[in-house]
Protein backbone atom coordinates (compact mmCIF):
# COMPACT_ATOMS: atom_id res chain seq x y z
CA UNK A 1 0.00 0.00 0.00
CA UNK A 2 3.15 2.46 0.91
CA UNK A 3 4.19 1.18 -2.50
CA UNK A 4 1.44 2.48 -4.09
CA UNK A 5 0.83 5.70 -2.08
CA UNK A 6 4.38 6.82 -2.68
CA UNK A 7 4.06 6.03 -6.59
CA UNK A 8 0.77 8.05 -6.85
CA UNK A 9 2.21 11.00 -4.84
CA UNK A 10 5.46 11.27 -7.45
CA UNK A 11 3.02 11.24 -10.25
CA UNK A 12 0.68 13.88 -9.09
CA UNK A 13 3.82 16.06 -7.92
CA UNK A 14 5.00 15.71 -11.38
CA UNK A 15 2.41 16.56 -13.17
CA UNK A 16 1.09 19.12 -10.63
CA UNK A 17 4.13 20.80 -11.92
CA UNK A 18 3.94 20.95 -15.37
CA UNK A 19 0.06 21.77 -15.40
CA UNK A 20 1.16 24.55 -12.68
CA UNK A 21 3.62 26.07 -15.50
CA UNK A 22 0.96 25.67 -18.60
CA UNK A 23 -2.02 27.39 -16.51
CA UNK A 24 0.31 30.01 -15.47
CA UNK A 25 1.84 29.76 -19.30
CA UNK A 26 -2.41 30.21 -20.19
CA UNK A 27 -2.59 33.22 -18.09
CA UNK A 28 0.02 35.05 -19.17
CA UNK A 29 -1.40 34.59 -22.77
CA UNK A 30 -5.04 35.38 -21.82
CA UNK A 31 -5.71 37.67 -24.72
CA UNK A 32 -5.57 35.52 -27.16
CA UNK A 33 -9.12 34.20 -25.68
CA UNK A 34 -10.43 38.12 -25.80
CA UNK A 35 -13.21 39.28 -28.65
CA UNK A 36 -10.26 40.07 -30.67
CA UNK A 37 -7.68 36.75 -29.77
CA UNK A 38 -6.68 33.68 -31.94
CA UNK A 39 -9.38 32.22 -29.88
CA UNK A 40 -12.46 34.17 -29.58
CA UNK A 41 -15.69 32.31 -28.63
CA UNK A 42 -17.39 34.13 -31.00
CA UNK A 43 -15.49 31.86 -33.66
CA UNK A 44 -14.86 28.97 -31.32
CA UNK A 45 -18.21 28.41 -30.19
CA UNK A 46 -19.25 27.29 -33.57
CA UNK A 47 -17.83 23.65 -32.69
CA UNK A 48 -20.20 23.99 -30.11
CA UNK A 49 -23.62 24.47 -32.00
CA UNK A 50 -25.36 21.32 -31.65
CA UNK A 51 -24.77 21.55 -27.60
CA UNK A 52 -26.66 24.96 -27.54
CA UNK A 53 -29.60 23.90 -26.00
CA UNK A 54 -28.08 21.27 -23.82
CA UNK A 55 -28.55 23.34 -19.95
CA UNK A 56 -25.05 21.77 -18.76
CA UNK A 57 -23.03 23.40 -21.90
CA UNK A 58 -24.91 26.55 -21.75
CA UNK A 59 -23.62 26.80 -17.98
CA UNK A 60 -19.93 26.14 -19.04
CA UNK A 61 -20.34 28.36 -22.34
CA UNK A 62 -20.57 31.40 -19.50
CA UNK A 63 -17.05 30.69 -18.52
CA UNK A 64 -15.44 31.19 -21.89
CA UNK A 65 -14.13 34.94 -22.34
CA UNK A 66 -10.79 36.00 -20.69
CA UNK A 67 -12.48 36.96 -17.24
CA UNK A 68 -14.19 33.67 -16.79
CA UNK A 69 -10.97 31.77 -18.13
CA UNK A 70 -8.89 33.78 -15.63
CA UNK A 71 -10.56 32.86 -13.00
CA UNK A 72 -10.51 28.98 -13.96
CA UNK A 73 -6.72 29.33 -14.76
CA UNK A 74 -6.25 30.90 -11.33
CA UNK A 75 -7.95 28.35 -9.55
CA UNK A 76 -6.40 25.66 -11.05
CA UNK A 77 -3.40 26.87 -9.62
CA UNK A 78 -4.66 27.25 -6.20
CA UNK A 79 -6.13 23.08 -6.35
CA UNK A 80 -3.00 22.59 -7.56
CA UNK A 81 -0.68 24.06 -4.80
CA UNK A 82 -3.79 22.52 -2.16
CA UNK A 83 -2.93 18.86 -3.86
CA UNK A 84 0.64 19.11 -3.22
CA UNK A 85 -0.21 19.67 0.58
CA UNK A 86 -3.14 17.11 0.57
CA UNK A 87 -2.20 13.41 1.91
CA UNK A 88 -2.48 11.33 -0.97
CA UNK A 89 -5.87 9.31 -1.07
CA UNK A 90 -7.84 11.44 1.16
CA UNK A 91 -10.99 13.58 0.49
CA UNK A 92 -9.56 16.85 0.47
CA UNK A 93 -7.12 15.55 -2.23
CA UNK A 94 -10.12 14.10 -4.35
CA UNK A 95 -12.04 17.17 -3.68
CA UNK A 96 -8.69 19.01 -5.32
CA UNK A 97 -8.62 16.67 -8.33
CA UNK A 98 -12.24 16.78 -8.90
CA UNK A 99 -11.79 20.57 -9.27
CA UNK A 100 -8.93 20.35 -11.41
CA UNK A 101 -10.89 17.67 -13.40
CA UNK A 102 -13.54 20.11 -13.99
CA UNK A 103 -10.96 23.79 -14.68
CA UNK A 104 -9.41 21.08 -17.31
CA UNK A 105 -12.54 20.05 -18.98
CA UNK A 106 -13.71 23.70 -19.25
CA UNK A 107 -10.89 25.25 -20.70
CA UNK A 108 -10.74 22.50 -23.20
CA UNK A 109 -14.13 23.43 -24.54
CA UNK A 110 -12.04 26.24 -26.28
CA UNK A 111 -8.36 25.09 -26.14
CA UNK A 112 -8.79 22.08 -28.99
CA UNK A 113 -6.53 24.40 -30.94
CA UNK A 114 -3.27 25.43 -29.59
CA UNK A 115 -3.26 21.72 -27.21
CA UNK A 116 -0.78 19.49 -27.36
CA UNK A 117 0.45 15.83 -26.79
CA UNK A 118 1.49 17.20 -23.14
CA UNK A 119 -2.30 18.11 -22.42
CA UNK A 120 -3.78 15.55 -23.39
CA UNK A 121 -1.16 13.72 -21.44
CA UNK A 122 -2.42 15.71 -18.20
CA UNK A 123 -5.73 14.94 -18.54
CA UNK A 124 -5.82 11.25 -18.91
CA UNK A 125 -3.48 11.64 -15.44
CA UNK A 126 -6.01 13.61 -13.83
CA UNK A 127 -9.03 11.60 -15.05
CA UNK A 128 -7.31 8.69 -13.74
CA UNK A 129 -6.62 10.22 -10.32
CA UNK A 130 -10.22 11.01 -10.44
CA UNK A 131 -11.43 7.88 -10.93
CA UNK A 132 -9.24 5.30 -8.86
CA UNK A 133 -9.30 8.25 -5.82
CA UNK A 134 -13.23 8.63 -5.86
CA UNK A 135 -14.33 7.36 -2.20
CA UNK A 136 -17.12 4.88 -3.55
CA UNK A 137 -13.75 2.89 -4.44
CA UNK A 138 -11.77 3.85 -1.10
CA UNK A 139 -9.01 3.72 -2.67
CA UNK A 140 -8.63 -0.25 -2.62
CA UNK A 141 -4.98 -1.63 -4.07
CA UNK A 142 -6.65 -3.27 -6.52
CA UNK A 143 -8.28 0.00 -8.15
CA UNK A 144 -4.94 1.94 -7.29
CA UNK A 145 -2.91 -0.69 -9.57
CA UNK A 146 -5.45 -0.51 -12.10
CA UNK A 147 -5.32 3.17 -12.34
CA UNK A 148 -1.41 2.52 -12.09
CA UNK A 149 -1.05 0.31 -15.10
CA UNK A 150 -3.09 2.46 -17.02
CA UNK A 151 -0.73 5.26 -17.24
CA UNK A 152 1.64 3.43 -17.80
CA UNK A 153 0.63 1.51 -20.39
CA UNK A 154 -0.71 5.04 -22.13
CA UNK A 155 2.47 5.96 -22.11
CA UNK A 156 4.50 2.88 -23.55
CA UNK A 157 1.78 3.07 -25.96
CA UNK A 158 2.66 7.09 -26.45
CA UNK A 159 6.85 6.25 -27.37
CA UNK A 160 5.89 2.69 -29.38
CA UNK A 161 3.08 4.74 -31.37
CA UNK A 162 5.61 7.74 -32.30
CA UNK A 163 8.26 5.50 -33.04
CA UNK A 164 6.60 3.53 -35.36
CA UNK A 165 4.98 6.42 -36.88
CA UNK A 166 8.52 7.19 -37.43
CA UNK A 167 9.80 4.28 -38.74
CA UNK A 168 7.05 4.25 -41.45
CA UNK A 169 7.93 7.85 -42.81
CA UNK A 170 10.67 8.32 -45.45
CA UNK A 171 11.97 11.58 -43.63
CA UNK A 172 12.84 9.87 -40.15
CA UNK A 173 14.12 6.82 -42.40
CA UNK A 174 16.82 8.81 -44.25
CA UNK A 175 17.69 11.07 -41.44
CA UNK A 176 16.38 14.46 -42.66
CA UNK A 177 13.52 15.44 -40.23
CA UNK A 178 15.10 16.47 -36.91
CA UNK A 179 17.13 18.74 -39.34
CA UNK A 180 14.50 19.96 -41.09
CA UNK A 181 12.29 20.28 -37.61
CA UNK A 182 15.57 22.05 -36.53
CA UNK A 183 15.34 24.54 -39.20
CA UNK A 184 12.27 25.99 -38.57
CA UNK A 185 11.36 29.05 -36.35
CA UNK A 186 8.34 27.49 -34.43
CA UNK A 187 10.25 24.35 -32.84
CA UNK A 188 14.13 25.18 -33.87
CA UNK A 189 16.67 27.19 -32.95
CA UNK A 190 19.77 28.51 -34.09
CA UNK A 191 22.12 26.52 -32.58
CA UNK A 192 21.07 22.85 -33.09
CA UNK A 193 20.51 23.82 -36.51
CA UNK A 194 24.40 24.57 -36.90
CA UNK A 195 25.22 21.28 -35.16
CA UNK A 196 23.33 19.20 -37.66
CA UNK A 197 24.16 21.15 -40.72
CA UNK A 198 26.70 19.85 -43.06
CA UNK A 199 26.37 16.38 -41.02
CA UNK A 200 24.51 13.80 -42.40
CA UNK A 201 26.11 10.78 -40.03
CA UNK A 202 24.59 12.88 -37.18
CA UNK A 203 21.33 13.58 -38.45
CA UNK A 204 20.79 9.69 -39.50
CA UNK A 205 22.18 8.29 -36.16
CA UNK A 206 19.79 11.19 -34.01
CA UNK A 207 17.06 10.00 -36.41
CA UNK A 208 17.38 6.17 -36.21
CA UNK A 209 17.94 6.90 -32.31
CA UNK A 210 15.08 8.30 -31.61
CA UNK A 211 13.05 5.60 -34.06
CA UNK A 212 14.55 2.63 -32.25
CA UNK A 213 14.33 4.01 -28.81
CA UNK A 214 10.65 5.07 -28.92
CA UNK A 215 9.78 2.23 -30.49
CA UNK A 216 11.36 -0.28 -28.05
CA UNK A 217 10.47 1.52 -25.04
CA UNK A 218 7.88 -0.65 -24.02
CA UNK A 219 10.46 -3.61 -23.59
CA UNK A 220 11.68 -0.78 -20.53
CA UNK A 221 8.30 -2.65 -18.47
CA UNK A 222 10.05 -6.15 -18.66
CA UNK A 223 13.66 -5.43 -19.57
CA UNK A 224 16.25 -6.62 -16.24
CA UNK A 225 16.23 -3.10 -14.64
CA UNK A 226 20.08 -2.13 -15.28
CA UNK A 227 18.28 -2.11 -19.27
CA UNK A 228 15.20 -0.75 -17.96
CA UNK A 229 16.87 2.30 -16.53
CA UNK A 230 18.60 3.11 -19.94
CA UNK A 231 15.81 3.46 -21.64
CA UNK A 232 14.24 5.76 -18.76
CA UNK A 233 16.90 7.80 -19.06
CA UNK A 234 17.37 8.09 -22.53
CA UNK A 235 13.41 9.53 -22.08
CA UNK A 236 14.47 12.01 -19.48
CA UNK A 237 17.20 13.14 -21.98
CA UNK A 238 14.77 13.09 -24.95
CA UNK A 239 12.23 15.53 -23.43
CA UNK A 240 14.92 17.26 -21.48
CA UNK A 241 17.01 18.10 -24.91
CA UNK A 242 13.41 18.69 -26.47
CA UNK A 243 12.48 21.29 -24.07
CA UNK A 244 15.77 23.09 -24.41
CA UNK A 245 15.72 23.10 -28.44
CA UNK A 246 12.52 23.31 -29.13
CA UNK A 247 10.40 24.97 -26.47
CA UNK A 248 7.91 22.11 -25.41
CA UNK A 249 8.30 22.07 -22.06
CA UNK A 250 5.08 21.14 -20.66
CA UNK A 251 6.04 17.60 -22.51
CA UNK A 252 8.88 16.56 -20.08
CA UNK A 253 6.47 17.07 -16.70
CA UNK A 254 3.37 15.19 -18.42
CA UNK A 255 5.64 12.49 -19.62
CA UNK A 256 8.23 12.35 -16.58
CA UNK A 257 5.36 11.95 -14.27
CA UNK A 258 4.04 8.63 -15.92
CA UNK A 259 7.63 7.18 -15.69
CA UNK A 260 6.47 6.63 -11.70
CA UNK A 261 4.02 4.04 -13.16
CA UNK A 262 6.46 2.20 -15.26
CA UNK A 263 8.77 1.39 -12.36
CA UNK A 264 6.17 0.34 -11.05
CA UNK A 265 4.89 -2.13 -13.77
CA UNK A 266 8.58 -3.45 -13.71
CA UNK A 267 8.76 -3.92 -10.26
CA UNK A 268 5.60 -6.02 -10.52
CA UNK A 269 6.85 -8.16 -13.91
CA UNK A 270 10.42 -8.30 -12.80
CA UNK B 1 -20.38 -3.60 5.82
CA UNK B 2 -21.38 -6.37 2.89
CA UNK B 3 -22.88 -3.83 1.00
CA UNK B 4 -19.90 -1.43 1.32
CA UNK B 5 -17.57 -4.47 -0.29
CA UNK B 6 -19.86 -5.13 -2.80
CA UNK B 7 -20.48 -1.41 -3.68
CA UNK B 8 -16.43 -1.45 -3.65
CA UNK B 9 -16.30 -4.50 -6.16
CA UNK B 10 -18.66 -3.18 -8.24
CA UNK B 11 -17.16 0.38 -8.40
CA UNK B 12 -13.33 -1.28 -8.91
CA UNK B 13 -14.71 -3.44 -11.97
CA UNK B 14 -16.32 -0.16 -13.37
CA UNK B 15 -13.29 1.36 -13.61
CA UNK B 16 -10.97 -0.99 -14.55
CA UNK B 17 -13.80 -1.39 -17.77
CA UNK B 18 -13.65 2.04 -18.34
CA UNK B 19 -10.16 2.32 -18.57
CA UNK B 20 -9.16 -1.02 -20.67
CA UNK B 21 -12.09 0.68 -23.00
CA UNK B 22 -10.47 3.99 -23.22
CA UNK B 23 -7.04 2.42 -23.73
CA UNK B 24 -8.53 0.20 -26.68
CA UNK B 25 -10.34 3.10 -27.75
CA UNK B 26 -6.54 5.02 -28.14
CA UNK B 27 -5.19 2.18 -30.11
CA UNK B 28 -7.76 2.30 -32.18
CA UNK B 29 -7.86 6.17 -32.99
CA UNK B 30 -3.97 5.74 -33.86
CA UNK B 31 -5.00 4.74 -37.49
CA UNK B 32 -6.07 8.21 -37.46
CA UNK B 33 -7.92 6.88 -41.79
CA UNK B 34 -9.93 4.73 -40.61
CA UNK B 35 -13.60 4.65 -40.23
CA UNK B 36 -13.61 3.81 -36.21
CA UNK B 37 -11.07 6.54 -35.55
CA UNK B 38 -13.59 8.99 -37.01
CA UNK B 39 -16.21 7.74 -35.69
CA UNK B 40 -14.49 7.80 -32.17
CA UNK B 41 -13.03 11.29 -32.78
CA UNK B 42 -16.41 12.88 -34.40
CA UNK B 43 -18.85 11.48 -32.07
CA UNK B 44 -18.15 10.14 -28.95
CA UNK B 45 -14.47 12.19 -27.97
CA UNK B 46 -16.19 15.64 -27.26
CA UNK B 47 -13.29 16.65 -24.92
CA UNK B 48 -10.07 15.55 -26.91
CA UNK B 49 -9.65 12.66 -24.13
CA UNK B 50 -8.35 9.90 -26.92
CA UNK B 51 -4.66 11.16 -27.82
CA UNK B 52 -2.83 11.21 -31.20
CA UNK B 53 0.42 10.15 -30.10
CA UNK B 54 2.38 10.16 -33.66
CA UNK B 55 4.46 13.27 -32.64
CA UNK B 56 6.35 15.03 -35.99
CA UNK B 57 5.50 11.66 -37.69
CA UNK B 58 4.86 10.93 -40.39
CA UNK B 59 5.62 14.24 -42.04
CA UNK B 60 7.13 16.60 -39.16
CA UNK B 61 6.46 20.18 -39.51
CA UNK B 62 9.38 21.63 -41.70
CA UNK B 63 7.87 25.13 -42.42
CA UNK B 64 7.03 28.20 -40.65
CA UNK B 65 3.75 29.58 -41.08
CA UNK B 66 3.00 33.67 -41.85
CA UNK B 67 -0.52 35.16 -41.63
CA UNK B 68 -0.60 38.32 -43.97
CA UNK B 69 -3.30 40.88 -44.54
CA UNK B 70 -3.87 43.79 -46.70
CA UNK B 71 -6.78 46.34 -46.95
CA UNK B 72 -9.05 47.60 -49.79
CA UNK B 73 -9.71 51.26 -48.95
CA UNK B 74 -13.01 53.05 -50.16
CA UNK B 75 -10.95 54.87 -52.97
CA UNK B 76 -10.35 51.53 -54.39
CA UNK B 77 -6.14 51.26 -53.81
CA UNK B 78 -5.02 48.32 -51.77
CA UNK B 79 -2.59 48.73 -49.09
CA UNK B 80 0.43 47.02 -48.75
CA UNK B 81 0.86 43.33 -47.42
CA UNK B 82 1.29 43.17 -43.55
CA UNK B 83 2.38 40.13 -41.08
CA UNK B 84 0.52 39.72 -38.60
CA UNK B 85 3.01 39.29 -35.73
CA UNK B 86 2.31 34.97 -33.88
CA UNK B 87 5.64 34.19 -32.81
CA UNK B 88 8.21 35.69 -30.81
CA UNK B 89 11.88 34.34 -31.09
CA UNK B 90 12.40 31.64 -28.07
CA UNK B 91 14.59 32.65 -25.25
CA UNK B 92 17.13 30.64 -23.16
CA UNK B 93 14.44 30.19 -20.09
CA UNK B 94 11.90 29.11 -22.48
CA UNK B 95 12.69 24.98 -21.56
CA UNK B 96 10.89 26.45 -18.23
CA UNK B 97 8.78 28.91 -19.27
CA UNK B 98 7.32 29.22 -22.90
CA UNK B 99 3.78 31.37 -22.90
CA UNK B 100 4.58 31.61 -26.71
CA UNK B 101 4.25 27.88 -27.36
CA UNK B 102 0.57 28.01 -27.40
CA UNK B 103 0.09 31.09 -30.20
CA UNK B 104 2.40 29.08 -32.29
CA UNK B 105 0.80 25.82 -31.51
CA UNK B 106 -2.68 27.39 -32.40
CA UNK B 107 -2.01 29.54 -36.17
CA UNK B 108 0.18 25.98 -36.92
CA UNK B 109 -3.06 23.39 -35.82
CA UNK B 110 -5.48 26.24 -37.96
CA UNK B 111 -2.97 26.18 -40.72
CA UNK B 112 -2.68 22.68 -41.18
CA UNK B 113 -6.14 21.88 -40.53
CA UNK B 114 -7.03 24.24 -43.11
CA UNK B 115 -4.24 22.68 -45.28
CA UNK B 116 -5.86 19.49 -44.97
CA UNK B 117 -9.30 20.04 -45.55
CA UNK B 118 -8.54 22.10 -48.80
CA UNK B 119 -8.44 18.67 -51.16
CA UNK B 120 -11.65 18.19 -49.51
CA UNK B 121 -13.35 21.67 -50.58
CA UNK B 122 -11.57 21.66 -53.91
CA UNK B 123 -12.64 17.95 -55.17
CA UNK B 124 -16.34 18.95 -55.54
CA UNK B 125 -17.24 21.37 -58.50
CA UNK B 126 -18.08 25.68 -56.79
CA UNK B 127 -17.96 23.55 -53.23
CA UNK B 128 -14.29 25.74 -53.00
CA UNK B 129 -16.30 28.47 -51.86
CA UNK B 130 -17.74 26.93 -48.83
CA UNK B 131 -14.26 26.59 -47.46
CA UNK B 132 -15.00 30.23 -45.97
CA UNK B 133 -17.38 28.70 -43.89
CA UNK B 134 -15.26 26.25 -42.38
CA UNK B 135 -14.14 26.82 -38.85
CA UNK B 136 -10.36 27.46 -39.63
CA UNK B 137 -10.83 30.09 -42.17
CA UNK B 138 -13.16 31.68 -40.07
CA UNK B 139 -10.61 32.13 -36.97
CA UNK B 140 -8.07 32.91 -39.42
CA UNK B 141 -10.29 35.40 -40.70
CA UNK B 142 -11.86 36.70 -37.41
CA UNK B 143 -8.25 37.31 -35.81
CA UNK B 144 -6.97 39.60 -39.21
CA UNK B 145 -10.07 41.61 -39.60
CA UNK B 146 -9.72 42.94 -36.00
CA UNK B 147 -6.04 44.04 -36.51
CA UNK B 148 -5.49 47.69 -36.42
CA UNK B 149 -6.81 49.46 -39.60
CA UNK B 150 -7.65 52.98 -40.59
CA UNK B 151 -10.95 54.55 -41.46
CA UNK B 152 -10.72 54.28 -44.82
CA UNK B 153 -10.49 50.53 -44.14
CA UNK B 154 -13.40 49.01 -46.56
CA UNK B 155 -12.43 45.40 -46.38
CA UNK B 156 -9.51 42.73 -45.96
CA UNK B 157 -7.66 40.24 -47.77
CA UNK B 158 -5.55 37.72 -45.82
CA UNK B 159 -2.78 35.43 -47.43
CA UNK B 160 -1.57 32.23 -45.29
CA UNK B 161 2.52 31.73 -46.21
CA UNK B 162 4.74 29.25 -45.27
CA UNK B 163 8.08 29.42 -45.42
CA UNK B 164 11.70 27.18 -45.11
CA UNK B 165 13.22 28.57 -41.35
CA UNK B 166 16.52 29.52 -40.80
CA UNK B 167 18.43 27.87 -43.90
CA UNK B 168 16.29 29.28 -47.01
CA UNK B 169 16.30 25.85 -49.17
CA UNK B 170 13.11 26.80 -50.93
CA UNK B 171 11.39 29.94 -51.56
CA UNK B 172 7.95 31.09 -49.82
CA UNK B 173 5.35 29.99 -50.83
CA UNK B 174 1.50 30.81 -50.28
CA UNK B 175 -1.28 28.38 -49.10
CA UNK B 176 -3.78 29.74 -49.61
CA UNK B 177 -5.04 33.57 -50.42
CA UNK B 178 -8.54 34.78 -49.73
CA UNK B 179 -10.77 37.29 -50.91
CA UNK B 180 -11.50 40.82 -49.81
CA UNK B 181 -13.83 40.46 -47.04
CA UNK B 182 -15.95 43.84 -45.98
CA UNK B 183 -14.65 44.53 -42.26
Amino acid sequence: MNILNNTYHEIIMLMSIGLFISTAEYLVKIKIFATDGLLSWNVMQIRWENSSKNWLAQTAFKFINPRGLSAIFVLRCILLLALAFAPVGSLNAWLCLTGLLITVLLSSLVTFYGSDGSDQMTLLIIVTLFLVFCPIGHANPTLLKIGIWFVGLQSCLSYAVAGLAKLFSNEWRRGTAIKDVFNTRTYGSPWALSLLNNRPWLNKFLCWNVILMETLFPLSLFLPFPLAVCFWIWGFTFHFLTAVIMGLNSFLWAFMATYPAIYFIHTQLA
Amino acid sequence: MKTEFTTELVYTGVVGLLLALWFIATVICQFRESKASNFIRHHLDTFGMIPLWTFFAPSPGKRDYHLLFRDKYTDQSVGEWQQMEITEERKLWSCIWNPQKRDKKVISDVVQNLVSTMPHYRSGEGDYRLLMFSMPYLIVLHAVSLCKRVPETESRQFMLAESCGYIKETDPAFILLSVFHQI
